[in-house]
């Protein structure tokens, strides 16, 4: 092996990128055998999963109304902490749902008593994360625009043609993050389990863990799979060869946002909206319970009980997935189909429910010889299930990373005799290691924020802290779950405002 | 009489599957002898960088031999000697530093397949930066130096090797008009001084013509015309170069 064996085309790259996407699936396979057994009685379940599919429609649809202004102005102007409410705006992203629904759950109980208007408090809940995703991917999109072309539009017509222009290029992107989004919904249990909604991702969890019936939860699993794909592989076919184009690095002028009185002021107030109503107020919710007695001080005790299992499922699952999108990213090299064909597989793994490949590895422990039981009742197949679960947003970050390196460092090593190992050592590690150590890092908050995977699959007394708000939240007093959410909130945005200095300027 | 630094023959080279082969090389023989410096002209897409690729040792043909100073180093589908072990090095178009390595590691790590120890690299690769004049931007990233310094430092690394054989490939381009003339005249300098022969890739025959007496001019994957450079630009019978004596008169400017 030489360093331009990771330049040459080969047919062994397309069989290596469907062997990554196949060991991401296997643990899923045991349920399509489970649907082929014969039994086909779903119960009550598509009449939940229309009510899901209407939440998901309503929430990605707000998310597109909300984002996508809000990220093309945040582009395109310059205003005093634009960069810390754009941190504060994603927040949202990378805590589990649950949180924010208890949060507005503590406040609606405060502000206005009586019972929660379960589907539209739900809508409200997605929205604080389908706006964020939609908003990021405007403002990406945006910013990728070329300093010129701005300038053109701006000289054309002034403030108003260059942000409906702005808005038009970023409509496509932005439309499929909310897509996106609209499916994460349809895998989401818990908004649902706080304010009594029903959902198709909380009965999966009700037949499973309530009802006892592994056949029954598999093929609820199977028929919210077959929805999500049959939206979402038409989101992957539109989406996956624009994204293949966009992580490639050009050579333009690039853009710099500008102070325009109005408009900054007008992209600034949007966001202070959005994070004073998606993360203040449902954080003051947290905070006015938390902050009373002793709350915060028992919160901190079993934050450090929990702290330990949520940072092995975090960094284990962000370890495997970095690694693996590497891989990926490696495979796919140069070729612009392979890389097509990765983001286009990436973005249906990530909308497929995640109760679809727990269920499979449980079917899995129980069929294992007994020797192997004990590797699948572990922390190791938590994080071996999540690292798969959240696998495509280390593959985007490894395929922009990779796609900023040129093939001509490796012909220049090869023509000076550089082995391999040390190409890789000193040329191509050092390059590579902002975008994987971002990938590790958001794989790993949103593996440590997930709860459906860490409740099928977790070890008896390993619980993750989301894990451990989940179960406690129906019990415990207000006081203690309210604390505990706002103890990750404050780690995990702390690890957000860490997020740049690992990224380095390169991303 | 010594055997050329180069020569190829009859090389053809394609590209993609069945539906979309692209031929980039038919059947191309030409030689390159000891010290005459030759230019590779033609427009875009005409196969030059794929030629020069094939002599690195980069890719193999699909037919024909590659040969360098009478050894067969390349044949069909086979590279019988590797890139390191040509006596070639080669200035990339968008020059090729290793970009978190400084000037000097740039050199050093281009030195790693010379094993030689390391103080003698070292020393070698030092001698590489002062014969380019750049011995003070050792510490410095590609990235903080100038257009011109940054094609110094190419050229250092590939002056490390003690090539016999130096490929350019377009890699004056992008350059203004005093620094690319600079920059010609001291390889041309420094093949005198060094005894190395170039090969300059080129789509402009200004660029050839203060360093190379000979040139091959490509089009679509064959040669058009070949031979003395100042006989060529005489009696042109390509268009790319009947439209260059047209603009500069018959000499060209060609040493």
């Amino acid at each position: 092996m030489n360093p331009l064996a990771l330049e040459r085309p080969s047919r062994w790259r397309a069989f290596g990128v469907a062997g990554v996407f196949a060991l991401a699936l296997l643990p899923s396979f045991p349920l399509l055998r489970e649907a082929a057994s014969g039994q086909r009685g779903l119960g009550t379940f598509p009449a939940t999963l229309w009510q899901s599919f209407g939440l998901a429609t309503a929430s990605a649809a707000l998310g597109f109304a909300a984002g996508l202004p809000l990220g093309v102005t945040a582009a395109l102007y310059s205003f005093p902490g634009r960069r810390a409410l754009l941190a504060l705006a994603s927040l949202p992203l990378l805590v589990p749902s649950l949180l924010w629904a208890v949060g507005w759950s503590a406040l609606l109980a405060r502000v206005a008593p009586g019972p929660l208007p379960g589907a539209a408090a739900c809508v409200v809940v997605f929205a604080t994360t389908a706006i964020p995703l939609v908003l990021l991917t405007a403002w990406a999109s945006t910013a990728a625009l070329g300093a010129g072309q701005v300038e053109a539009a701006r000289l054309a017509g002034g403030e108003a043609v260059l942000v409906r222009s702005a808005c038009r290029h970023a409509a496509v992107p932005a439309l499929l993050a909310a897509g996106l989004a609209g499916v994460l919904v349809l895998s989401d249990p818990a908004p649902g389990q706080i304010f009594g909604q029903r959902t198709a991702a909380a009965e999966i969890l009700v037949s499973f863990a309530a009802l006892f019936d592994f056949g029954l939860a598999a093929r609820q699993g199977l028929a919210l799979a077959a929805l999500v794909l049959v939206l979402a592989a038409p989101l992957a076919a539109v989406a996956a060869p624009r994204l293949a184009a966009a992580v490639l690095p050009r050579a333009i002028r690039p853009l710099r946002p500008v102070w325009h009185r109005e408009m900054a002021a007008l992209a600034a107030g949007g966001l202070l909206v959005f994070v004073g109503i998606g993360v203040a107020a449902p954080l003051a919710g947290l905070a006015l319970p938390a902050l009373r007695g002793t709350a915060l001080a028992r919160a901190g005790s079993e934050v450090v009980e929990t702290l330990g299992n949520t940072a092995i499922y975090g960094l284990g699952a962000g370890a495997l997935a970095a690694v693996l999108g590497l891989l990926l990213a490696a495979l796919a090299g140069r070729s612009s189909r392979l890389r097509t064909a990765v983001l286009a597989l990436s973005f249906l793994l990530l909308a497929l429910p995640s109760a679809l490949p727990s269920l499979g590895l449980l079917r899995w422990s129980g069929e294992v010889p007994a020797a192997l039981a004990p590797v699948f009742h572990s922390r190791f197949t938590v994080c071996v299930a999540l690292g798969l679960r959240f696998l495509p947003v280390a593959t985007l970050l490894a395929l922009r990373g990779w796609a900023s390196t040129s093939p001509t460092w490796a012909w220049a090593a090869e023509l000076h005799g550089v082995s391999l190992g040390r190409y890789l050592a000193r040329v191509l590690a050092p390059r590579l290691a902002p975008a994987v150590a971002t990938g590790l890092v958001l794989v790993g908050l949103l593996s440590a924020a997930d709860v459906g995977t860490v409740l099928l699959l977790h070890p008896p007394g390993q619980r993750s802290l989301p894990l451990a708000i989940f179960t406690v939240m129906a019990n415990a007093p207000e006081a203690l779950v309210a604390s505990l959410c706002l103890l990750y909130v404050v780690g995990a945005g702390a690890l957000l405002a860490a997020l740049p200095w690992l990224a380095g300027r390169r991303l | 009489m010594s055997a050329p630094v180069c020569e190829l023959r009859a090389v053809t080279k394609s590209y993609g599957g069945n539906l979309t082969l692209m031929r980039a090389l038919r059947r191309v023989s030409f030689a390159v002898p000891v010290g005459e410096h030759t230019s590779l002209l033609g427009p875009s897409g005409s196969g030059k960088s794929t030629l020069l690729r094939l002599l690195a040792g980069l890719e193999a043909p699909d037919e024909g031999e590659v040969w360098m100073g009478g050894a067969l180093v390349s044949a069909a589908g086979r590279i019988d000697l590797p890139p390191h072990r040509r006596g070639i090095a080669m200035v990339f178009q968008d020059l090729a530093l290793w970009p978190n390595l400084s000037v000097l590691d740039n050199v050093l790590l281009g030195l790693s397949g010379a094993r030689l120890p390391r103080i003698e690299r070292i020393d070698r690769a030092r001698q590489a930066l002062a014969l380019c004049s750049i011995e003070d931007l050792a510490d410095r990233r590609p990235e903080t130096l100038s257009g011109g310094q940054q094609q110094r430092v190419a050229l250092a690394r590939a002056l490390a090797l003690e090539p016999r054989l130096l490929l350019l490939d377009e890699p004056f381009s992008g350059l203004d008009l005093v620094v690319k003339a600079r920059l010609i005249e001291e390889v041309h300098r420094l093949a005198e001084e060094r005894g190395f022969t170039v090969l300059l890739v080129s789509h402009d025959p200004l660029e050839a013509t203060p360093l190379c007496r000979a040139a091959v001019v490509l089009q679509a994957g064959e040669i058009e015309e070949a031979g003395p450079l100042a006989a060529l630009l005489r009696e042109p019978r390509s268009e790319l170069l009947r439209a260059f004596r047209d603009q500069l008169g018959p000499s060209g400017g060609v040493r």
